[in-house]
């Protein structure tokens, strides 16, 4: 999508060197707190506040999770590790990529395309 | 606004050392401790919280740093009036089988949050921390600082030794009905010597043991009005904090009805337990039951005269933080429960001049 074309506002938050693999920034972009996140090379850009009690959503860690398993089976099988951001407030779980939450879709992260332009890490709101 | 649960935490035990007797200083400096060099001395609970407990945006790395990200998170932001302060770790003295160790441990925190806390800003208020389990050296305490114009209670953990209306806690009603400040209990205390908090053995894991560690409240209610203490001492107020809410109701219907037919067995109960608990019992909101359906919640509340009954607080900074402009709460209750209610049970508190218990916003 050209910048022509994007009516969304373009923040270039920082150069692609500060923001290696499994780090993470939290931009202010005109008032409001962005997280962008470098999830194995593609970057990813959430608001910062959580759907479910507007807590500080990227400031909690960066983790993996267990992984559902079937028919009541008590066993541990962990995975995703590096897509799932917990909220630093009542710890729910989102997956990065989508924003969505892990115990039910319907409640949803607010996320951002992210661009790189110039060598800039750019996020379109 | 007052905000009647925030935590005030240090970032070692050693900050205890200035404020210790000289006996138990070697303790705290050279004894056993649950955990490396500046740990609690406590017998912790069985269950620990698989991501911290408190919350993962303020990790504070000194003391000073403590009060600066209270400052910023909580007292800059929702701007509560009042903030009174109910400690950490140091209500986990009453797990500890030494009473006198218990003790010193709980003076010592007193001593410190009095001197290192309560100057620095003038929203704090303290509760004063006891030893349930050395009632008379709990006594003590609340004689000796009782008295000081910014404490405006005492508080022991829910996880306890008996129940606390046993006569074995006697001292404590006396010293505190002496001192005109009401009793608390706050979730904690779940180890040690304490009676196992969860009724038919221990659960398995965090979360399904934290929705149920409200039961030793439910038998500290019981207690305190059936062995009288509200005809005893008739200017006692009983704080249940952070122990939930929503229990409370069937609890003194259940307890009303078996009254009825059993005065007999405790003829110093005068009137229905629920009269008494009305009067006298005080909940603080966090964490307040979070219904599917806000309604039926709030039927439940309506049965237990919430809106004079509770009194809002945030549990500032754990993991089941209640935000002050986000309860969900009838607006027209607000007043009182953010504000009115809790200048009634802390009477140290200045009256309020300008009703702003609105203010703090809330879902209608």
């Amino acid at each position: 999508m050209s910048a022509i074309t994007d009516k969304r506002k373009h923040y270039a938050v920082c150069k692609v060197a500060d923001l290696p693999p499994g780090q993470r920034i939290i931009a202010d972009l005109d008032g409001r707190s962005v997280g962008v996140f470098n999830v194995d090379g593609e970057y990813h850009a959430l608001h910062n506040r959580c759907p479910h009690a507007a807590g500080t959503l990227c400031m909690g860690p960066v983790t993996g999770t267990t992984l559902p398993t079937e028919h009541g089976i008590r066993k541990f099988i962990y995975g995703s590790e590096g897509h799932i951001l917990r909220c630093a407030w009542h710890g729910w779980e989102f997956e990065i990529e989508t924003g969505k939450c892990l115990i039910d879709s319907k409640v949803r992260a607010k996320t951002f395309k992210v661009s790189v332009e110039n060598d800039q890490v750019v996020v379109h709101i | 606004m007052i905000d009647c649960d925030v935590h005030n935490d240090w970032s070692s035990s050693n900050v205890l050392l200035p404020y210790i007797d000289t006996t138990f200083r070697d303790y705290l400096l050279r004894g056993e401790l649950p955990g490396a060099r500046g740990s609690f001395p406590h017998a912790h609970r069985p269950w620990l919280h698989p991501e911290d407990f408190r919350r993962h945006d303020i990790k504070p790395t000194n003391d000073d740093e403590h009060y600066s990200f209270m400052r910023e998170n909580l007292l800059d932001r929702y701007k509560p009036d009042v903030a009174i302060l109910t400690g950490e770790e140091a209500l986990e003295v009453s797990t500890l089988a030494n009473p006198h160790y218990a003790s010193a441990l709980a003076s010592a925190y007193n001593n410190w949050v009095i001197d290192m806390w309560l100057p620095r800003d003038d929203r704090f208020w303290a509760s004063i921390i006891i030893a349930p389990q050395d009632p008379q050296g709990a006594a003590a305490e609340i004689r000796r600082l009782g008295s000081h114009p910014r404490v405006v209670q005492v508080l022991a953990s829910h996880g306890s030794y008996r129940p606390y209306g046993d006569k074995f806690y006697d001292p404590i009603w006396q010293a505190c009905s002496e001192v005109g400040l009401p009793f608390a209990v706050h979730l904690g205390g779940q180890g040690g010597i304490n009676y196992q908090p969860i009724g038919g053995g221990p659960t398995t894991y965090y979360w399904e043991t934290h929705a149920l560690l409200l039961q030793p409240s439910m038998t500290h209610v019981a207690s305190v009005i059936s062995n009288g203490i509200f005809e005893r001492y008739p200017n006692m107020m009983f704080v249940v904090i952070e122990c939930g809410v929503t229990w409370l109701p069937s609890i003194l219907w259940r307890l009303d009805a078996n009254w009825k037919a059993l005065r007999k067995e405790t003829p110093w109960v005068k009137r229905l337990p629920s009269e008494y608990a009305r009067e006298h019992i005080r909940m603080s909101t966090q964490p307040l039951e979070e219904a599917a359906n806000k309604q039926h919640l709030w039927d439940v509340l309506a049965a237990m005269d919430g809106e004079n009954m509770l009194m809002f607080a945030s549990d500032y900074p754990h993991w089941d933080f209640d935000a002050p402009d986000d309860m969900q709460l009838p607006r027209e209750w607000l007043p009182k429960i953010m504000d009115g209610n809790a200048r009634q049970v802390y009477k140290k508190l200045p009256r309020q001049l300008v009703p702003n218990g609105t203010k703090a916003g809330g879902m209608s």
